[in-house]
Protein backbone atom coordinates (compact mmCIF):
# COMPACT_ATOMS: atom_id res chain seq x y z
CA UNK A 1 0.00 0.00 0.00
CA UNK A 2 3.01 2.60 -0.32
CA UNK A 3 3.07 4.83 -2.65
CA UNK A 4 5.70 4.26 -5.72
CA UNK A 5 8.60 5.90 -5.28
CA UNK A 6 9.17 8.48 -7.77
CA UNK A 7 5.29 8.28 -8.63
CA UNK A 8 3.43 9.68 -5.71
CA UNK A 9 1.03 11.27 -7.61
CA UNK A 10 0.55 9.03 -10.72
CA UNK A 11 -2.23 9.32 -13.24
CA UNK A 12 -5.29 8.83 -11.38
CA UNK A 13 -7.09 6.87 -14.35
CA UNK A 14 -4.44 4.45 -13.46
CA UNK A 15 -6.01 2.05 -11.36
CA UNK A 16 -3.19 1.12 -8.60
CA UNK A 17 -2.62 4.89 -8.29
CA UNK A 18 -6.29 5.65 -7.83
CA UNK A 19 -6.68 3.35 -5.33
CA UNK A 20 -4.10 4.70 -3.66
CA UNK A 21 -5.04 8.23 -4.87
CA UNK A 22 -3.16 9.82 -2.19
CA UNK A 23 -2.01 13.38 -2.05
CA UNK A 24 -1.49 15.80 0.66
CA UNK A 25 -3.32 18.68 1.61
CA UNK A 26 -1.25 21.02 -0.05
CA UNK A 27 -0.77 19.86 -3.26
CA UNK A 28 -4.69 19.58 -3.65
CA UNK A 29 -5.21 23.45 -1.93
CA UNK A 30 -2.47 24.20 -4.58
CA UNK A 31 -4.21 22.80 -7.32
CA UNK A 32 -8.11 23.93 -6.19
CA UNK A 33 -6.40 27.31 -6.24
CA UNK A 34 -4.62 26.73 -9.74
CA UNK A 35 -8.29 25.83 -10.77
CA UNK A 36 -10.23 28.46 -9.24
CA UNK A 37 -7.56 31.64 -10.03
CA UNK A 38 -7.45 31.05 -13.58
CA UNK A 39 -11.43 30.10 -13.88
CA UNK A 40 -12.26 33.01 -12.23
CA UNK A 41 -9.61 35.59 -12.87
CA UNK A 42 -12.03 38.44 -13.52
CA UNK A 43 -15.43 38.30 -12.02
CA UNK A 44 -18.33 41.04 -11.59
CA UNK A 45 -20.93 39.30 -8.49
CA UNK A 46 -24.10 41.15 -6.77
CA UNK A 47 -24.37 40.70 -3.23
CA UNK A 48 -24.94 42.48 -0.09
CA UNK A 49 -22.32 43.28 2.61
CA UNK A 50 -22.31 41.58 6.06
CA UNK A 51 -19.65 41.08 8.67
CA UNK A 52 -17.69 44.13 6.83
CA UNK A 53 -14.60 45.18 8.98
CA UNK A 54 -11.78 47.58 7.94
CA UNK A 55 -8.76 46.40 9.98
CA UNK A 56 -6.20 48.66 11.03
CA UNK A 57 -4.19 48.01 8.10
CA UNK A 58 -5.99 49.75 5.59
CA UNK A 59 -7.67 46.11 3.91
CA UNK A 60 -11.04 45.77 4.60
CA UNK A 61 -12.69 42.62 5.24
CA UNK A 62 -16.34 41.52 4.77
CA UNK A 63 -18.96 38.45 3.05
CA UNK A 64 -20.76 38.90 0.19
CA UNK A 65 -24.18 37.14 0.33
CA UNK A 66 -27.59 36.16 -1.55
CA UNK A 67 -30.58 34.39 0.05
CA UNK A 68 -28.75 31.39 -0.56
CA UNK A 69 -24.77 31.49 -0.06
CA UNK A 70 -22.25 33.78 0.81
CA UNK A 71 -18.67 34.56 -0.24
CA UNK A 72 -15.92 35.45 1.91
CA UNK A 73 -14.23 38.92 0.34
CA UNK A 74 -11.48 41.19 0.89
CA UNK A 75 -10.13 44.67 -0.54
CA UNK A 76 -6.63 45.58 0.12
CA UNK A 77 -6.42 49.13 1.32
CA UNK A 78 -4.38 50.03 -2.49
CA UNK A 79 -7.98 49.64 -3.36
CA UNK A 80 -10.10 50.93 -0.41
CA UNK A 81 -8.40 54.12 -0.93
CA UNK A 82 -10.45 54.76 -4.60
CA UNK A 83 -13.89 54.20 -2.93
CA UNK A 84 -15.70 57.48 -2.41
CA UNK A 85 -18.21 55.44 0.15
CA UNK A 86 -18.00 53.64 2.96
CA UNK A 87 -18.62 49.67 2.75
CA UNK A 88 -21.37 48.94 5.26
CA UNK A 89 -23.50 46.27 6.36
CA UNK A 90 -26.60 46.04 4.59
CA UNK A 91 -25.50 47.92 1.22
CA UNK A 92 -26.00 45.96 -1.72
CA UNK A 93 -23.10 46.15 -4.37
CA UNK A 94 -21.57 44.74 -7.50
CA UNK A 95 -18.07 43.46 -6.51
CA UNK A 96 -15.55 43.16 -9.33
CA UNK A 97 -12.64 40.69 -8.27
CA UNK A 98 -11.29 37.47 -9.25
CA UNK A 99 -11.25 34.59 -6.52
CA UNK A 100 -8.26 33.66 -4.48
CA UNK A 101 -7.73 30.75 -1.85
CA UNK A 102 -6.29 31.60 1.00
CA UNK A 103 -4.20 28.13 1.51
CA UNK A 104 -3.22 28.40 5.18
CA UNK A 105 -7.13 28.49 6.38
CA UNK A 106 -8.55 26.51 3.01
CA UNK A 107 -10.68 29.12 2.28
CA UNK A 108 -11.40 31.28 -0.76
CA UNK A 109 -12.89 34.30 -1.34
CA UNK A 110 -13.03 37.42 -3.51
CA UNK A 111 -10.64 39.57 -3.91
CA UNK A 112 -12.04 42.83 -4.88
CA UNK A 113 -10.73 45.75 -7.05
CA UNK A 114 -13.94 48.08 -6.81
CA UNK A 115 -17.33 47.85 -5.47
CA UNK A 116 -20.11 50.03 -7.14
CA UNK A 117 -23.28 50.59 -4.71
CA UNK A 118 -26.11 48.67 -6.44
CA UNK A 119 -29.00 51.18 -7.73
CA UNK A 120 -28.02 54.17 -6.87
CA UNK A 121 -24.40 55.95 -7.36
CA UNK A 122 -21.60 56.32 -4.98
CA UNK A 123 -21.53 59.60 -4.54
CA UNK A 124 -25.13 59.37 -3.33
CA UNK A 125 -23.51 56.66 -1.02
CA UNK A 126 -20.80 58.80 0.27
CA UNK A 127 -23.64 62.03 0.56
CA UNK A 128 -25.45 59.83 2.80
CA UNK A 129 -23.07 58.66 4.91
CA UNK A 130 -21.14 61.44 5.57
CA UNK A 131 -24.60 63.56 6.19
CA UNK A 132 -25.34 60.82 8.71
CA UNK A 133 -21.92 61.22 11.13
CA UNK A 134 -21.83 64.95 10.49
CA UNK A 135 -25.47 64.91 11.88
CA UNK A 136 -25.11 62.39 14.57
CA UNK A 137 -22.01 65.01 15.52
CA UNK A 138 -24.91 67.46 16.31
CA UNK A 139 -23.25 69.68 13.26
CA UNK A 140 -26.56 70.28 11.74
CA UNK A 141 -28.06 72.12 15.04
CA UNK A 142 -30.30 74.86 14.09
CA UNK A 143 -29.19 76.20 17.67
CA UNK A 144 -25.12 76.55 15.91
CA UNK A 145 -26.18 78.85 13.43
CA UNK A 146 -24.47 82.25 14.25
CA UNK A 147 -25.82 85.61 12.76
CA UNK A 148 -23.97 87.30 10.39
CA UNK A 149 -22.18 90.57 11.33
CA UNK A 150 -24.03 93.66 10.90
CA UNK A 151 -20.79 95.71 9.42
CA UNK A 152 -18.08 93.06 8.64
CA UNK A 153 -14.81 94.87 8.78
CA UNK A 154 -13.66 92.36 6.39
CA UNK A 155 -15.23 89.62 3.85
CA UNK A 156 -13.03 86.28 3.76
CA UNK A 157 -13.54 84.70 0.50
CA UNK A 158 -12.30 80.94 -0.24
CA UNK A 159 -12.69 79.91 -4.35
CA UNK A 160 -10.63 79.50 -7.13
CA UNK A 161 -9.35 83.09 -8.66
CA UNK A 162 -10.71 82.48 -12.14
CA UNK A 163 -14.18 80.82 -11.23
CA UNK A 164 -17.35 82.85 -11.85
CA UNK A 165 -17.90 82.88 -8.06
CA UNK A 166 -15.01 85.19 -7.42
CA UNK A 167 -16.14 87.39 -10.53
CA UNK A 168 -19.72 87.63 -9.22
CA UNK A 169 -19.13 88.12 -5.58
CA UNK A 170 -16.90 90.99 -6.65
CA UNK A 171 -19.09 92.44 -8.68
CA UNK A 172 -21.99 92.34 -5.99
CA UNK A 173 -19.63 94.10 -3.56
CA UNK A 174 -18.68 96.64 -6.28
CA UNK A 175 -22.14 97.66 -6.77
CA UNK A 176 -23.29 97.61 -3.58
CA UNK A 177 -20.71 98.63 -0.92
CA UNK A 178 -17.82 100.69 -2.98
CA UNK A 179 -15.52 100.39 0.50
CA UNK A 180 -15.90 96.30 0.90
CA UNK A 181 -12.53 95.30 1.85
CA UNK A 182 -12.09 91.57 0.74
CA UNK A 183 -9.42 89.01 1.21
CA UNK A 184 -9.23 86.07 -1.07
CA UNK A 185 -8.20 82.55 -0.04
CA UNK A 186 -7.05 80.70 -3.26
CA UNK A 187 -7.74 77.43 -4.33
CA UNK A 188 -8.82 74.46 -6.64
CA UNK A 189 -12.44 74.13 -6.33
CA UNK A 190 -12.70 70.46 -7.52
CA UNK A 191 -9.98 67.24 -8.22
CA UNK A 192 -7.81 65.94 -5.78
CA UNK A 193 -6.66 67.62 -3.08
CA UNK A 194 -9.47 70.53 -3.34
CA UNK A 195 -11.29 69.40 -0.34
CA UNK A 196 -7.99 69.98 1.76
CA UNK A 197 -7.05 73.01 0.43
CA UNK A 198 -10.60 74.25 0.74
CA UNK A 199 -10.80 73.52 4.50
CA UNK A 200 -7.46 74.43 5.23
CA UNK A 201 -8.30 78.06 3.51
CA UNK A 202 -11.33 78.43 5.94
CA UNK A 203 -9.17 77.90 8.71
CA UNK A 204 -6.60 80.28 7.78
CA UNK A 205 -9.34 83.12 7.06
CA UNK A 206 -10.88 82.54 10.48
CA UNK A 207 -8.21 83.13 12.03
CA UNK A 208 -6.56 85.43 10.12
CA UNK A 209 -6.88 89.44 11.65
CA UNK A 210 -10.17 91.59 10.84
CA UNK A 211 -12.25 89.46 8.81
CA UNK A 212 -15.93 88.99 10.47
CA UNK A 213 -17.17 86.72 7.61
CA UNK A 214 -16.12 84.21 5.74
CA UNK A 215 -17.89 83.29 2.15
CA UNK A 216 -16.95 79.41 1.09
CA UNK A 217 -18.22 78.35 -2.68
CA UNK A 218 -17.99 77.90 -6.24
CA UNK A 219 -19.54 78.18 -9.40
CA UNK A 220 -22.12 75.63 -10.93
CA UNK A 221 -20.87 72.13 -12.30
CA UNK A 222 -21.95 68.67 -12.24
CA UNK A 223 -22.16 66.94 -8.65
CA UNK A 224 -18.73 65.20 -9.15
CA UNK A 225 -17.38 69.38 -9.95
CA UNK A 226 -18.98 70.49 -6.56
CA UNK A 227 -18.02 67.05 -5.02
CA UNK A 228 -15.18 68.81 -2.89
CA UNK A 229 -17.94 70.54 -0.85
CA UNK A 230 -19.28 67.07 0.04
CA UNK A 231 -16.06 65.76 2.14
CA UNK A 232 -15.83 65.56 5.65
CA UNK A 233 -12.75 68.21 5.88
CA UNK A 234 -14.79 70.84 4.02
CA UNK A 235 -17.45 70.34 6.29
CA UNK A 236 -15.82 69.92 9.65
CA UNK A 237 -13.58 73.25 8.80
CA UNK A 238 -16.97 75.17 8.26
CA UNK A 239 -18.19 74.07 11.45
CA UNK A 240 -14.67 74.64 12.99
CA UNK A 241 -14.39 78.45 12.08
CA UNK A 242 -14.48 81.05 14.54
CA UNK A 243 -16.65 83.35 12.35
CA UNK A 244 -19.84 82.67 10.49
CA UNK A 245 -19.78 80.81 7.60
CA UNK A 246 -21.94 81.43 4.28
CA UNK A 247 -22.00 78.04 2.07
CA UNK A 248 -22.49 78.90 -1.82
CA UNK A 249 -21.91 76.19 -4.07
CA UNK A 250 -23.10 76.13 -7.41
CA UNK A 251 -27.15 76.84 -8.20
CA UNK A 252 -30.05 77.20 -6.60
CA UNK A 253 -30.47 73.79 -6.72
CA UNK A 254 -27.49 72.13 -5.50
CA UNK A 255 -27.38 71.46 -2.19
CA UNK A 256 -24.00 70.60 -0.33
CA UNK A 257 -22.96 69.58 2.87
CA UNK A 258 -21.09 72.04 3.32
CA UNK A 259 -24.70 74.43 2.92
CA UNK A 260 -25.70 72.15 5.57
CA UNK A 261 -23.24 73.28 7.94
CA UNK A 262 -22.49 76.73 7.03
CA UNK A 263 -24.50 79.34 9.28
CA UNK A 264 -26.01 80.61 5.93
CA UNK A 265 -26.45 78.51 2.62
CA UNK A 266 -26.58 81.43 -0.26
CA UNK A 267 -28.41 79.77 -3.22
CA UNK A 268 -25.64 81.31 -5.14
CA UNK A 269 -21.87 83.06 -4.86
CA UNK A 270 -23.76 86.54 -5.93
CA UNK A 271 -26.33 86.22 -3.48
CA UNK A 272 -24.13 84.97 -0.38
CA UNK A 273 -22.06 89.00 -1.08
CA UNK A 274 -25.30 90.29 -0.88
CA UNK A 275 -25.88 88.53 2.14
CA UNK A 276 -22.44 90.04 3.83
CA UNK A 277 -23.00 93.29 2.97
CA UNK A 278 -27.14 92.85 4.24
CA UNK A 279 -26.51 94.59 7.64
CA UNK A 280 -24.47 97.24 6.12
CA UNK A 281 -27.46 97.96 3.35
CA UNK A 282 -29.84 97.81 6.14
CA UNK A 283 -28.10 100.21 7.87
CA UNK A 284 -27.36 102.58 4.92
CA UNK A 285 -30.94 102.99 4.10
CA UNK A 286 -31.88 103.45 7.79
CA UNK A 287 -29.93 106.39 8.41
CA UNK A 288 -31.06 107.60 5.23
CA UNK A 289 -34.78 107.21 6.13
CA UNK A 290 -34.26 108.74 9.19
CA UNK A 291 -32.64 111.68 7.51
CA UNK A 292 -35.57 111.90 5.54
CA UNK A 293 -37.89 112.05 8.20
CA UNK A 294 -35.35 114.78 10.17
CA UNK A 295 -35.84 117.09 7.37
CA UNK A 296 -39.68 116.49 6.74
CA UNK A 297 -40.36 117.37 10.38
CA UNK A 298 -38.13 120.43 11.13
CA UNK A 299 -40.25 121.64 7.80
CA UNK A 300 -43.24 120.85 9.54
CA UNK A 301 -41.99 122.51 12.63
CA UNK A 302 -41.78 125.97 10.33
CA UNK A 303 -45.44 125.45 9.06
CA UNK A 304 -46.81 125.35 12.76
CA UNK A 305 -44.48 128.21 13.71
CA UNK A 306 -46.27 130.44 11.05
CA UNK A 307 -48.98 129.83 12.00
CA UNK A 308 -48.77 131.04 15.72
CA UNK A 309 -47.25 133.97 13.74
CA UNK A 310 -50.71 134.56 12.29
CA UNK A 311 -52.61 134.01 15.33
CA UNK A 312 -50.57 136.61 17.22
CA UNK A 313 -50.66 139.40 14.45
CA UNK A 314 -55.01 138.71 15.19
CA UNK A 315 -54.65 139.01 19.05
CA UNK A 316 -56.43 141.85 20.50
CA UNK A 317 -53.06 143.11 22.43
CA UNK A 318 -51.64 143.57 19.23
CA UNK A 319 -55.01 145.09 16.91
CA UNK A 320 -55.45 147.53 19.98
CA UNK A 321 -52.16 149.10 20.68
CA UNK A 322 -53.05 152.36 18.64
CA UNK A 323 -55.83 153.26 20.26
CA UNK A 324 -54.39 152.73 23.16
CA UNK A 325 -51.59 154.74 22.72
CA UNK A 326 -53.92 157.22 21.22
CA UNK A 327 -56.10 157.40 24.74
CA UNK A 328 -53.03 159.10 26.30
CA UNK A 329 -53.66 162.00 24.47
CA UNK A 330 -52.98 164.38 21.49
CA UNK A 331 -49.86 165.11 22.29
CA UNK A 332 -48.64 161.61 21.52
CA UNK A 333 -50.71 161.44 18.69
CA UNK A 334 -47.37 161.70 16.08
CA UNK A 335 -45.87 159.56 18.10
CA UNK A 336 -48.82 156.75 18.19
CA UNK A 337 -48.48 157.14 14.36
CA UNK A 338 -45.00 156.12 14.43
CA UNK A 339 -45.51 153.55 16.97
CA UNK A 340 -48.05 151.55 15.17
CA UNK A 341 -46.66 152.26 11.65
CA UNK A 342 -43.63 150.75 12.95
CA UNK A 343 -45.49 147.67 14.51
CA UNK A 344 -47.72 147.13 11.40
CA UNK A 345 -44.71 146.97 9.10
CA UNK A 346 -42.60 145.02 11.64
CA UNK A 347 -45.63 142.62 11.59
CA UNK A 348 -46.36 142.87 7.91
CA UNK A 349 -42.37 141.86 7.38
CA UNK A 350 -42.46 139.03 9.79
CA UNK A 351 -45.81 137.56 7.89
CA UNK A 352 -43.94 138.15 4.33
CA UNK A 353 -41.27 136.48 5.57
CA UNK A 354 -43.16 133.58 7.05
CA UNK A 355 -45.03 133.94 3.76
CA UNK A 356 -41.61 133.21 2.34
CA UNK A 357 -40.95 130.25 4.17
CA UNK A 358 -44.67 128.82 3.62
CA UNK A 359 -43.95 128.87 -0.40
CA UNK A 360 -40.47 127.47 0.44
CA UNK A 361 -41.81 124.16 2.33
CA UNK A 362 -44.88 124.01 -0.15
CA UNK A 363 -42.88 123.96 -3.47
CA UNK A 364 -40.01 122.52 -1.90
CA UNK A 365 -38.16 124.88 -3.40
CA UNK A 366 -34.79 125.65 -1.84
CA UNK A 367 -34.54 128.96 -1.81
CA UNK A 368 -31.88 132.16 -2.05
CA UNK A 369 -34.66 134.27 -0.67
CA UNK A 370 -33.66 132.94 2.55
CA UNK A 371 -30.53 135.72 2.62
CA UNK A 372 -33.24 138.49 1.19
CA UNK A 373 -35.68 137.54 3.81
CA UNK A 374 -33.23 137.59 6.20
CA UNK A 375 -32.28 141.22 5.37
CA UNK A 376 -35.38 142.62 5.49
CA UNK A 377 -35.92 140.86 9.04
CA UNK A 378 -32.82 142.68 10.16
CA UNK A 379 -34.36 145.86 9.04
CA UNK A 380 -37.21 145.64 10.67
CA UNK A 381 -35.52 144.51 13.51
CA UNK A 382 -33.50 147.77 13.50
CA UNK A 383 -36.97 149.88 12.90
CA UNK A 384 -38.20 147.81 15.73
CA UNK A 385 -34.91 148.74 18.28
CA UNK A 386 -35.42 152.29 17.10
CA UNK A 387 -38.78 152.45 18.64
CA UNK A 388 -38.36 150.66 21.90
CA UNK A 389 -41.56 149.92 24.26
CA UNK A 390 -41.53 145.82 26.33
CA UNK A 391 -43.66 144.73 23.76
CA UNK A 392 -41.57 145.37 21.12
CA UNK A 393 -38.61 144.27 22.51
CA UNK A 394 -40.52 140.56 23.40
CA UNK A 395 -41.38 140.95 19.42
CA UNK A 396 -37.67 141.77 18.31
CA UNK A 397 -36.40 139.03 20.52
CA UNK A 398 -38.50 136.56 18.72
CA UNK A 399 -37.87 137.80 15.01
CA UNK A 400 -34.01 137.97 15.73
CA UNK A 401 -34.61 134.61 17.25
CA UNK A 402 -36.02 133.08 14.16
CA UNK A 403 -33.70 135.01 11.95
CA UNK A 404 -30.68 133.32 13.65
CA UNK A 405 -32.75 129.74 13.56
CA UNK A 406 -33.72 130.13 9.13
CA UNK A 407 -30.20 131.03 8.95
CA UNK A 408 -29.31 127.38 10.51
CA UNK A 409 -30.99 125.64 8.04
CA UNK A 410 -28.01 125.39 6.05
CA UNK A 411 -29.31 122.21 4.22
CA UNK A 412 -31.22 124.56 2.09
CA UNK A 413 -28.79 127.48 1.96
CA UNK A 414 -26.56 124.92 0.61
CA UNK A 415 -28.35 125.04 -2.34
CA UNK A 416 -27.40 128.69 -3.14
CA UNK A 417 -23.82 127.77 -3.10
CA UNK A 418 -24.29 126.22 -6.72
CA UNK A 419 -25.11 122.33 -5.01
CA UNK A 420 -27.73 120.42 -6.68
CA UNK A 421 -29.63 117.81 -5.01
CA UNK A 422 -30.47 114.96 -7.36
CA UNK A 423 -33.65 112.62 -6.48
CA UNK A 424 -34.72 109.45 -8.20
CA UNK A 425 -37.63 109.79 -10.51
CA UNK A 426 -40.16 109.37 -7.84
CA UNK A 427 -38.26 111.88 -5.65
CA UNK A 428 -38.83 109.37 -3.00
CA UNK A 429 -34.88 109.05 -2.45
CA UNK A 430 -31.82 111.28 -2.98
CA UNK A 431 -29.42 109.34 -5.09
CA UNK A 432 -25.88 109.08 -3.37
CA UNK A 433 -24.10 106.56 -5.57
CA UNK A 434 -24.34 106.00 -9.11
CA UNK A 435 -24.64 102.69 -8.61
CA UNK A 436 -28.13 102.96 -7.32
CA UNK A 437 -29.48 104.55 -11.08
CA UNK A 438 -29.27 102.98 -14.30
CA UNK A 439 -28.58 104.59 -17.24
CA UNK A 440 -31.48 105.31 -19.24
CA UNK A 441 -33.73 106.13 -15.58
CA UNK A 442 -35.24 109.55 -14.82
CA UNK A 443 -34.05 111.82 -12.16
CA UNK A 444 -35.01 114.84 -10.59
CA UNK A 445 -32.48 118.10 -9.82
CA UNK A 446 -33.00 120.56 -7.50
CA UNK A 447 -31.28 123.22 -7.89
CA UNK A 448 -31.36 126.69 -5.80
CA UNK A 449 -34.23 127.90 -7.68
CA UNK A 450 -36.53 125.63 -10.07
CA UNK A 451 -35.86 121.89 -10.69
CA UNK A 452 -34.73 119.52 -13.91
CA UNK A 453 -35.88 116.90 -15.25
CA UNK A 454 -32.86 114.64 -16.25
CA UNK A 455 -32.05 111.11 -17.97
CA UNK A 456 -28.88 109.19 -17.04
CA UNK A 457 -27.16 108.79 -20.15
CA UNK A 458 -23.75 107.05 -18.62
CA UNK A 459 -22.30 106.53 -15.04
CA UNK A 460 -18.75 106.27 -13.62
CA UNK B 1 -23.35 122.87 20.47
CA UNK B 2 -21.16 120.10 18.79
CA UNK B 3 -21.67 117.38 21.31
CA UNK B 4 -19.84 114.15 20.49
CA UNK B 5 -20.80 110.80 19.12
CA UNK B 6 -19.87 107.76 20.71
CA UNK B 7 -20.63 105.13 18.05
CA UNK B 8 -22.49 103.95 15.20
CA UNK B 9 -25.12 102.23 17.25
CA UNK B 10 -25.92 105.24 20.13
CA UNK B 11 -25.74 107.45 16.81
CA UNK B 12 -28.53 105.89 15.38
CA UNK B 13 -30.29 105.02 18.09
CA UNK B 14 -30.43 109.19 19.14
CA UNK B 15 -30.77 110.02 16.11
CA UNK B 16 -33.70 107.71 15.65
CA UNK B 17 -35.26 109.69 19.15
CA UNK B 18 -34.80 112.93 17.36
CA UNK B 19 -37.26 111.98 14.48
CA UNK B 20 -39.26 110.54 16.79
CA UNK B 21 -39.29 113.69 18.94
CA UNK B 22 -39.46 116.53 16.47
CA UNK B 23 -42.49 114.28 14.64
CA UNK B 24 -45.05 114.42 17.39
CA UNK B 25 -44.56 118.08 17.26
CA UNK B 26 -44.67 119.25 20.39
CA UNK B 27 -41.30 121.30 20.34
CA UNK B 28 -40.97 125.08 20.21
CA UNK B 29 -39.49 126.09 17.16
CA UNK B 30 -36.13 127.02 18.52
CA UNK B 31 -36.13 123.11 20.35
CA UNK B 32 -37.16 121.69 17.31
CA UNK B 33 -34.24 123.52 15.16
CA UNK B 34 -31.84 122.55 17.68
CA UNK B 35 -32.53 118.92 17.29
CA UNK B 36 -32.83 119.28 13.60
CA UNK B 37 -29.11 120.38 14.04
CA UNK B 38 -27.78 117.54 16.25
CA UNK B 39 -30.00 115.29 13.73
CA UNK B 40 -27.87 116.22 10.95
CA UNK B 41 -24.73 116.18 12.67
CA UNK B 42 -25.95 112.39 13.35
CA UNK B 43 -26.70 111.63 10.02
CA UNK B 44 -23.10 112.77 8.73
CA UNK B 45 -21.61 110.82 11.39
CA UNK B 46 -23.56 107.65 10.39
CA UNK B 47 -22.86 108.10 6.39
CA UNK B 48 -19.15 108.49 7.15
CA UNK B 49 -18.64 105.61 9.49
CA UNK B 50 -20.26 103.17 6.89
CA UNK B 51 -18.05 104.64 4.32
CA UNK B 52 -14.89 104.16 6.70
CA UNK B 53 -12.96 101.71 4.88
CA UNK B 54 -11.18 102.26 1.84
CA UNK B 55 -11.37 99.33 -1.19
CA UNK B 56 -9.13 96.70 -0.52
CA UNK B 57 -8.92 93.36 -2.50
CA UNK B 58 -5.83 91.19 -1.34
CA UNK B 59 -5.02 87.45 -1.23
CA UNK B 60 -4.23 85.31 1.69
CA UNK B 61 -1.51 83.34 0.79
CA UNK B 62 -1.36 79.30 2.17
CA UNK B 63 1.41 81.01 4.96
CA UNK B 64 -1.23 83.12 6.35
CA UNK B 65 0.20 86.01 4.90
CA UNK B 66 -1.50 88.99 2.92
CA UNK B 67 -0.70 90.16 -1.00
CA UNK B 68 -2.24 93.15 -3.05
CA UNK B 69 -4.66 90.43 -5.33
CA UNK B 70 -3.37 90.10 -9.06
CA UNK B 71 -4.38 93.48 -11.32
CA UNK B 72 -7.49 91.85 -13.29
CA UNK B 73 -9.38 91.13 -10.24
CA UNK B 74 -9.70 94.45 -9.47
CA UNK B 75 -9.91 95.18 -12.59
CA UNK B 76 -12.71 93.14 -13.42
CA UNK B 77 -14.50 94.74 -10.60
CA UNK B 78 -14.57 97.87 -11.51
CA UNK B 79 -15.41 97.17 -14.99
CA UNK B 80 -18.42 95.84 -12.85
CA UNK B 81 -19.81 99.38 -12.44
CA UNK B 82 -20.73 99.25 -16.17
CA UNK B 83 -23.08 96.22 -16.22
Amino acid sequence: MTATPGLPFANPHDPRTSAHGIITVTELTSQIRTTLESSFAEVWVEGEITNSRLWKTGHLYFTLRDEHAQLKAVMFRSAVRYLRFTPEDGLRVVARGRVSVYEPKGEYQIVCEHLQPQGIGALQVAFEQVKRKLSDDGLFDPERKRPLPLLPRQIGVVTSLDGAALRDILQVLTRRHQTAHVVIYPTRVQGEGAAAKIAEGIERLSQAEGIDVIIVGRGGGSLEDLWAFNEEPVARAVAAATVPVISAVGHETDTTLSDFVADVRAATPSAAAELAIAGRTDLVDRVDQLTGRLRAAVLDALRRSRTRVLELDRRPGVTSWPARLASHGRHTAELTHAISSALREALASRLSHVHAVRIRLDTREPSRRVEANRTRLVAADERLSATSTHRQQKLRAQVSHLTGRLGALSPLGVLARGYAVCWNDKQTRILRDSATVSVGDNVAIRLARGRLSARVTGKK
Amino acid sequence: MKRGVKDFESAIKELEAIVKALEEGDLALEQSLELFERGIQLSRFCHTRLEDAERRIELLTSQGERAAAPDNLTATSENGNDT
